[in-house]
């Protein structure tokens, strides 16, 4: 079964897919942490932000549909952190715009890095930046087997699907899936171990090796340079000395 | 004197909860023959595999090329017997095919130069062109991920190669292919599979296995055409043989 989850479009060819990952990681990174900075009540920083995120997002070729989507998929959950605005008192709602507007722009990037950025590429990065081995490693394994995992629960619900006649219940249902769950669990365990003992045979010893790194061009460096100038312009228009 | 390239004397083995899975397995294999392993599903064939390398230590003494398991350096034991297991998921773990591929040489500490070439040879072999190489493995069908999983044991280059069922579940063209590629590779094997028309075609020597015990030990076509042998292990005489059983 064919999965794609978190890089659909990673394999496009756009500037910023041509890009290297270490480059997208810190730009994009930069530029959520300067989001994230936006005063309450700064619609012009907002606007601009917006603006650029936008322009990122038609370079990338990634369907606008799919980036805001996702944005907008992910965005209630950040609903649970504004349940404090009626307490804010009259800042309350002006509190709770600011803040999923910057949760928006957070989540755009974010879906414009994973997009343009191919996941073995987005670790790889990573792990030069100096991300722990292990971190990286744990993530790639879960990358990958997540896909293995959603087949077995596919087929698991087929086999389900294929034996239910008439209706059982609510009960029934339940106890059907968390049967499920406990065997995808067990399922998971055996699954590692066999993993662990492919992975000897082919001689690991306990350290993961490493292939060679991406090298940067100019169009990084533009990139960075772009990214720089806009945070700096930024920051000297939400500065203290101006207002 | 023969040259052996695998020794098993008097193997054991039983799983944690206690059932027995070997019991005084005595097998030897020489440099270059090509045994297959036959037997009901239970009757420890992969078990066996498993000791090859040291992943499972049972009772006994396992000799690869003349060095036992128990006092070897493991790194070129595992360097020396390639295993592909059954189910291709168990093998692949690398985020693409390129890398699962150049998993094991950069364990074996081949220099990243040799690398790239190994790889590509060792996709050449199993038929899959070079896009394969950014690919991931979950994007690819169960024939592509099996002859992946061959192509990260066969860059190895290991002497002896023992096999897990290569052919199930496989289309009857990619089957040809690997018993063409098999037939064709310079190596000790030890096949462990069903599927008796494609022992007859590559293994001259069958052990037949059955609840942990060798039970025949012979030439293939003597084995596999006598019909008895077969139906009390529950076997059964191939197609291709049914009219010279005995």
């Amino acid at each position: 079964m064919k999965h794609s989850f978190i890089d659909r479009y990673a394999n496009l060819d756009s500037p910023l897919h041509l890009l290297d990952a270490r480059t997208k990681i810190v730009g994009f990174t930069a530029l959520i942490a300067a989001a994230l900075s936006i005063p309450t009540g700064s619609a012009g920083g907002f606007f601009s932000f917006f603006f650029l995120t936008a322009i990122l997002a038609g370079i990338s070729q990634v369907p606008l549909q799919y980036v805001v989507g996702r944005t907008l998929l992910i965005l209630p959950f950040v609903l649970l952190a504004g349940l404090a605005a009626p307490w804010r008192g009259e800042e309350g709602w002006s509190w709770l715009i600011a803040l999923l507007m910057r949760a928006a722009l957070c989540l755009l990037m974010l879906v414009l890095l994973t997009n343009t950025t191919r996941f073995v590429e987005l670790l790889r990065g990573l792990r030069k930046l100096g991300c722990p081995k292990i971190l990286v490693v744990n993530l790639s394994f879960l990358y990958r087997y997540l896909f293995v995992l959603s087949d077995e629960v596919m087929r698991m619900r087929q086999a389900r699907d294929s034996r239910r006649v008439g209706r059982a219940g609510v009960f029934a249902e339940v106890k059907t899936t968390g049967a499920m769950l406990g065997t995808l669990l067990i399922r998971s365990f055996e699954r590692a171990d066999h993993m662990y003992q492919a992975m000897l045979s082919r001689g690991f010893a306990g350290e993961f090796p490493v292939t060679a790194p991406r090298r940067f061009s100019w169009l990084d460096l533009g990139f960075v340079c772009v990214v720089a100038l806009f945070i700096t312009a930024a920051l000297y228009y939400w500065s203290p000395a101006r207002a | 004197m023969t040259d052996y390239a695998v020794r098993i004397t008097r193997l054991n083995y039983s799983y944690p909860d206690g059932t027995r899975a070997l019991e005084n397995i005595d097998c030897d294999v020489a440099a270059g023959e090509r045994v297959a392993l036959v037997g009901p599903s239970g009757a420890g064939k992969s078990t066996l595999l498993l000791h090859l390398n040291g992943i499972l230590r049972g009772p006994g003494t396992i000799r690869i090329m003349g060095t036992t398991i128990a006092e070897g350096d493991l790194r070129v034991i595992r360097k020396q017997v390639g295993i592909v297991f059954q189910d291709p998921n168990d093998q692949l773990f690398c985020p693409t095919v390129f890398e699962d591929v150049a998993f094991g040489p950069l364990n074996l500490g081949i220099p990243p130069g040799e690398i790239g070439r190994r790889v590509e040879k060792a996709l050449i072999d199993v038929r899959l062109d070079h896009s394969y190489a950014s690919r991931s493995a979950h994007h690819l069908s169960h024939g592509e991920r099996k002859r992946v999983a061959m192509a990260s044991v066969l860059v190895m280059e290991p002497a002896i190669l023992a096999l897990d069922e290569p052919s199930s579940n496989l289309d009857p063209g990619t089957r040809r292919h690997l018993i063409e590629l098999i037939a064709a590779l310079p190596v000790t094997l030890i096949l462990g599979t069903h599927d008796l028309e494609m022992v007859l075609e590559l293994c001259p020597r069958t052990v037949v296995m059955d609840r942990g015990k060798i039970e025949a030990d012979g030439e293939t076509s003597r084995l596999l055409a006598d019909s008895s042998l077969m139906a009390k292990h529950n076997l059964e005489v191939p197609l291709s043989l049914r009219g010279r059983r005995s």
